[in-house]
């Protein structure tokens, strides 16, 4: 039911009256498809609709040349590529490739490095200010030198970064200032000629690259307004202080200051060895109340997958787990740059399955959960090019764009002896929010709602209902409309139970109209006992061929077949199912403790990116590179507390 | 009473603030500046070179700058601070142009090169275009900003894997009982997609239904229940409501994204422009090794 969407040009007309209702014995609304129409700035009101049952497709993260670790790795691409590419224009690469997505997206958030943003691109110009230092000027020649010699630049200035060991001209706050201030103003100017309300939502927004001793602690900062109130301020950096607690009071800083609305995205918790969801706060205190309530405040989402590595659950966390194993090869075994192996006792505080579970308990202690996230992924690339997706990935970044080599290209920490192999990159996944337009209000709002889910590249359409009443004969009718009027969606809280029994989530997975179809719908349940201790359980809800694929005792199912063609990179959709859906009633319920609930909805295995690479452009795949995965969908949990 | 005159010059005037907009004629300028400060630049012992006046304005800027940064206003000793920076700055400056140090310094010309390139299109990034020059960019890029043919449809969905034999046969028969009348709402497979489709162009249902859908309709019958159309979430039965043939979009409509498009375009062409121009004014021989 895309419905209720109404173009921009029919603004006006009695489109209203589409409201919920009208919908068929087949479980179809009458509504208007979205029709997104190319007028842009001459509406001035864009309609809203009146529940948020519009998915909009996004990247929330995503780095230009603007980005100093960007242009180091040849990236010569600006936010207004990346902006042109994500409305779906052709663009043409970093390294001449001519780019161009399948279907546009409906928002994008260009988020720069706050670090130093625009230093690389005034160190490739050679600016005066950092060539007398002899690090600075061998790094502008490297820039200008081969692939090769690029790359070598790039690894040698984030290890000064990580390291705290930058030339002095790059820490100069003048320098920075300078540099910093000028860019930020044109970015700002660029983001927002490209935001079109209606069609296309630019964001405002860059990153917060705190890395202590290489353990990735970043964050996406996304604004919900215009350059009148964003221009008013110079992001906040790492430079400033490391500490996310710094961050947050930046955060409440510039809302009180402008009135106006952001938030804070991390991500890559696979990469902070044991920081991301700590029990303790940046400086190794114990958590406190007050920790957790601006935790929650600020950070709504979570970032769970992008190009490195997946950060939904690991298989030392959830043995029982059989698809915990997604993107962790060559992303488990390190912090962000690899100076430092990752030890079986930091993994708990890394992944997002395990926080959730940790939040549940935090919040008995402290009151507060701080660990109440809703789930997104994104690309992360460094290309400006928004290419999530095995079939079109455009490379992480522009040394490693669409050729022979990439999958085979190592990245060594000499240091530690760790090492990344090209192949183990994932692609990248997108966000999907539930708005009731395509503005920065509503999609803003949508995620601060948490009403929002990522992918792993592919655009399934997921929803998820919690209620205390949905019974199957709901999924007959309008189940939007039942979800919506005697539930909550993806991210909220259940209500106060009105009678007994165990909750009954309402879940409906269609697949992506040009990708897979699907396999399973899954539930992870996290719950937490009244001694504190945290428990998990996934159980299968939903699946294609139920009448061949049984549950065995376990509750666990046979796999779904394989239709791969590793030789012409190619599956067949002759397994699985287009659609899958179901009203589920938690078997173990129990009333006193408290739990949350989310779904994975797992595609019929297809063919990696590498594959693609090696059909096209004869690329040689190491031995141990993984060639197929099952793509999929993560939503935003949905809590219950008892006293609710 | 004749009114020749005005007009006249008026467009005179019209074509002398477009000559003034040309790049090219910036290069030309910008050159005789550049001449002209080398010739000046040889006359050390000019007692202006030696003058350094930091204006009100100037300290203005300086403050205005700081103020940006810092979110509130420098003290005086800060001021003070700025104002010697400035001075400092200005003296190395001159300083280093008597010492010749921008000659054969490859990051000194590299970072002119920069300038230069960024003189080509700086202007255009302040500029605000017409709507002529939008109407006109519009008009010669009619295709690309064409409202599409919008369909207006309904649509019975059979749930259908590839090579499905049975399923074909099932929407067959549903077709059938379409076509007799039966209740559309009651038939088919649920389908969370709309089943009422109002004005929807080809993206709007490619995003939905996938390319496939997108391409077959457009050849089904308007008014009566056809199919089955396969798509790349099944297959369906479609009935046509409504056809309406696409029309090129008023500026208004899309100022924005015509004004977005033409600015990347002329920036390119500007850029390659100017330095063409500049070129030609070259005569430049490139030496074979024998």
């Amino acid at each position: 039911m895309t419905g209720f969407s109404r173009s921009a040009l029919l603004a006006g007309a009695a489109v209203l009256a589409l409201a919920l209702g009208g919908c068929s014995r087949s479980g179809q609304t009458s509504a208007a498809l979205k029709a997104p129409s190319l007028a842009d700035t001459a509406v001035a009101a864009v309609p809203e609709n009146t529940f948020p049952d519009q998915v909009y497709w996004g990247d929330t993260h995503l780095h230009t040349m603007n980005s100093t670790d960007a242009i180091l790795f040849g990236s010569r691409l600006t936010p207004e590529d990346a902006l042109r590419f994500a409305r779906g224009e052709k663009v043409r690469s970093s390294t001449g490739i001519d780019a161009q997505l399948e279907r546009p997206l409906d928002f994008l958030v260009v988020s720069d490095h706050s670090e130093g943003i625009g230093t690389g691109r005034e160190l490739f110009n050679g600016n005066p200010a950092f060539m007398a230092d002899p690090t600075l000027k061998r790094w502008h020649d490297l820039m200008l030198g081969s692939a090769g010699d690029q790359e070598t630049a790039a690894r040698e200035l984030i290890g000064a970064f990580t390291h705290q060991k930058l030339p002095a001209p790059l820490l100069n706050l003048g320098n920075v200032i300078r540099i910093g201030s000028s860019t930020w103003e044109q970015q700002l100017a660029t983001v927002e000629r490209y935001n079109t309300p209606g069609k296309f939502t630019a964001f405002i927004g860059y990153e917060y690259t705190s890395t202590p001793k290489g353990n990735n602690l970043h964050r996406i900062v996304i604004f919900r307004d215009g350059a009148d109130k964003v221009g008013r301020i110079q992001p906040f950096s790492s430079i400033s202080s490391p500490n996310p607690e710094k961050l947050w009071a930046f955060l409440s800083n510039y809302e009180q200051t402008t009135g106006g609305k952001v938030l804070a995205i991390p991500h890559n918790g696979d990469l902070s060895n044991g920081l991301m969801f700590a029990l303790t706060d940046f400086e190794g205190a114990p958590l406190t109340s007050d920790y957790a309530r601006r935790r929650a405040r600020w950070e709504p989402l979570t970032e769970v997958t992008q190009i490195k590595g997946d950060s939904e659950s690991h298989p030392y966390l959830s043995p029982d787990d059989e698809f915990a194993d997604f993107g962790k090869a060559g992303f488990d075994q390190g912090n962000l740059d690899l100076s430092t192996r990752k030890t079986k006792d930091m993994l708990a505080g890394d992944y997002a399955r395990e926080a959730l579970k940790r939040g549940l308990m935090l919040q008995q202690k402290l009151g507060t959960n701080p660990f109440k996230f809703g789930m997104i992924g994104a690309t992360d690339n460094h290309t400006a090019l928004s290419s999530a997706g095995e079939k079109g990935y455009m490379g992480d970044d522009a040394g490693v764009e669409p050729g022979a080599a990439r999958a085979s290209h190592r990245q060594p920490n000499a240091e530690s002896g760790l090492e990344r192999m090209g192949w183990q990159f994932l692609s990248g996944g997108y966000t999907a929010v539930w708005a009731t337009a395509n503005t920065r209000g509503a999609i803003w709002d949508g995620m601060m709602r948490k009403e929002v889910y990522g992918t792993t590249g592919t655009r399934l359409k997921l929803r998820l209902f919690g209620g205390w009443d949905f019974a199957p004969r709901d999924l007959k009718g309008n189940f939007v409309e039942a979800g919506y009027s005697r539930g909550v969606p993806m991210g909220g809280d259940l209500p106060a139970a009105r009678h007994k029994g165990p909750p009954t989530l309402m879940v409906n997975v269609l697949k992506d109209p040009l990708g897979a179809n699907l396999d399973r719908i899954q539930i992870v349940k996290g719950w937490v006992d009244k001694e504190g201790q945290t428990h998990e359980h996934v159980y299968n809800v939903a699946w294609s061929d139920p009448d061949k694929r049984k549950l065995d005792g376990k509750g666990k199912l046979p796999p779904v077949g394989d239709t791969v063609d590793l030789a012409h990179a190619t599956y067949a959709n002759s397994i699985g199912a287009a659609q899958l859906s179901t009203v589920w009633k938690d078997p173990d319920f129990d009333p006193s403790v408290r739990a949350f609930y989310y779904v994975r909805a797992l595609e019929i295995p297809t063919p990696r990116w590498p594959v693609y690479d090696a059909v096209r452009y004869g690329a040689k795949l190491p031995a141990d590179a993984r060639l197929k995965d099952q793509q999929r969908g993560y939503s935003s949990p949905i809590w219950y507390d008892p006293k609710a | 009473m004749t009114e020749r005159p005005g007009p006249d010059l008026t467009r005179l005037r019209e074509r002398a603030v477009a000559v003034l907009r040309e790049p090219f004629l910036h290069f030309v300028v910008l050159g005789l500046l550049i001449f002209a400060f080398n010739a000046w630049r040889g006359a050390i012992g000019d007692p202006s070179d030696r003058r350094i006046v930091v204006s009100q304005a100037e300290v203005q800027r300086l403050v205005g700058q700081w103020m940006q940064t810092w979110r509130r206003p420098p003290t005086p000793g800060e001021v003070d601070a700025l104002i010697r920076d400035h001075v400092k700055e200005e003296v190395y400056y001159r300083e280093a142009l008597h010492l010749g140090l921008d000659r054969n310094d490859e990051v000194v010309r590299r970072r002119m090169r920069a300038k230069m390139e960024f003189l080509a299109v700086s202007q255009l990034e302040q500029q605000t275009p017409a709507d002529a020059t939008l109407q006109a960019w519009l008009d010669s890029h009619a295709a690309r900003y064409a409202q599409g043919t919008r369909y207006s449809l309904d649509q019975v969905y059979v749930a259908a894997r590839p090579g499905d034999g049975k399923a074909a046969e099932r929407a067959a028969a549903t077709l059938h009982r379409l076509a007799g009348g039966a209740d559309w709402h009651r038939a088919g497979d649920p389908l969370d997609a709309p089943a009422h489709v109002d004005a929807a162009d080809a993206a709007a249902l490619t995003a939905t239904f996938g390319p496939d859908f997108a391409e077959a309709i457009s050849s089904l019958p308007v008014g009566t229940w056809s199919g089955p159309v396969r798509s790349g979430l099944g297959l369906h039965l479609v009935r046509l409501r409504q056809v309406q043939p696409g029309h090129p979009p008023r500026l208004a409509e899309v100022r924005q994204t015509v004004e977005n498009d033409w600015r990347a375009a002329t920036l390119a062409r500007r850029e390659t422009d100017g330095y063409q121009a500049l070129l030609n004014a070259y005569d430049v021989r490139i030496e074979q090794p024998r």
